[in-house]
């Protein structure tokens, strides 16, 4: 079947949104061969429908069992971003899988909550280990009154507040980061593991 | 769990298996793969999902892919089994078998004993 230029528009579009669509998640070189993949798909079906009276009606069924953009830019994206990050560990793809998942799941969200906080509570801990020596009068225990009221840094330091703890605190923090990096990380990889093997397409 | 949730993990757990399957007698396109599977089982109810599988198999080194020009108006994306492939699905057909043999003997086993009980 010769596509009409309304019928041309209609794939444009179809792979226009689904490139969209790949590219929040996939590297481009991946984009592009599952789009041309895709368009393949497409162009040998409609070839294949050759002297069907009604192209618009054609078109829709071949798009229709082909599934929506958006469904199928999901499936590539759970096959390859979870994939990817329980393969590899790497922080990148994991933090790319789990922000795929939050998205498309509500366990995914919940998951996406309490590793942000993981990873957040990391950070944090590294940062206080980089400022402790950049700013040795900021960076420390905050004491009030004699009581310890809070770890980390201040600018500038508030009135009343006494500041403790010397350079083991650079140790102390990367270790603590460290730790809670690492874990948070493992619990990360080990939920995409569970979701991957629950999964099939 | 309901039945419609058991018979979507039954499907989607069979379809690394199908896909296989249907590339072992040798190379094939993904159209030509899923109007295969079409052909022998209903287990494609979203042609486009079909792809990404394809996609992670041969990321997994299962498969091997190849784009051919010139072939046809547009270019096809061939899919091979590698060694790789050949070793999991032989693998994946013995299981196959003695899983079924077994819910077949349990079946024939329950439908046996609700037979003597009436």
């Amino acid at each position: 079947m010769q596509l009409t230029d309304t019928g041309e528009s209609r794939v444009n579009g179809y792979l226009f949104v689904l490139e969209r669509s790949l590219k929040t998640f996939l590297p481009s070189d991946t984009v592009r061969d599952a789009v041309r993949e895709i368009e393949s798909h497409l162009r040998e079906r409609i070839a294949a429908a050759d002297g069907a009276p009604n192209e618009r009606v054609v078109l829709e069924q071949i798009l229709g069992e082909l599934g929506p953009p958006l469904r199928v830019a999901q499936a590539y994206s759970a096959e390859r971003t979870v994939d990817e990050a329980v393969a590899t560990g790497r922080f990148v793809p994991t933090v790319r899988a789990v922000t795929h998942l939050a998205a498309t799941t509500a366990w995914g969200f919940v998951l996406a909550f309490w590793l942000f906080i993981g990873y957040a509570v990391a950070f944090a801990f590294f940062a206080i280990a980089i400022l402790k020596p950049i700013f040795p009068n900021n960076v420390g225990i905050q004491f009030v009154h004699g009581f310890p009221v809070g770890f980390g840094a201040h600018f500038p330091l508030e009135p009343g507040v006494e500041l403790g703890g010397g350079y083991w605190i650079v140790p102390l923090a990367a270790a603590c980061g460290l730790g809670i990096f690492v874990g948070t990380h493992r619990g990360a990889r080990r939920m995409l593991a569970r979701w991957r093997e629950r999964r099939v397409s | 769990m309901s039945h419609e949730t058991w018979q979507e993990q039954l499907r989607r757990g069979s379809l690394d298996l199908a896909i296989l399957l249907t590339v072992s007698s040798g190379p094939r396109y993904g159209l030509s793969i899923i109007q295969h599977l079409e052909a022998f089982t209903d287990l494609v109810v979203t042609e486009g999902t079909i792809y990404p599988i394809l996609g992670r198999l041969t990321r997994e080194g299962l498969l091997d892919a190849t784009w051919v020009e010139g072939e046809a108006a547009h270019p096809r994306k061939y899919y091979r089994l590698t060694r790789a492939g050949s070793k999991r699905l032989d693998h994946m057909k013995r299981e196959w078998r003695e899983f079924a043999d077994k819910i077949t003997r349990l079946i024939d086993a329950a439908e046996g004993h609700d037979h003597a009980a009436h």
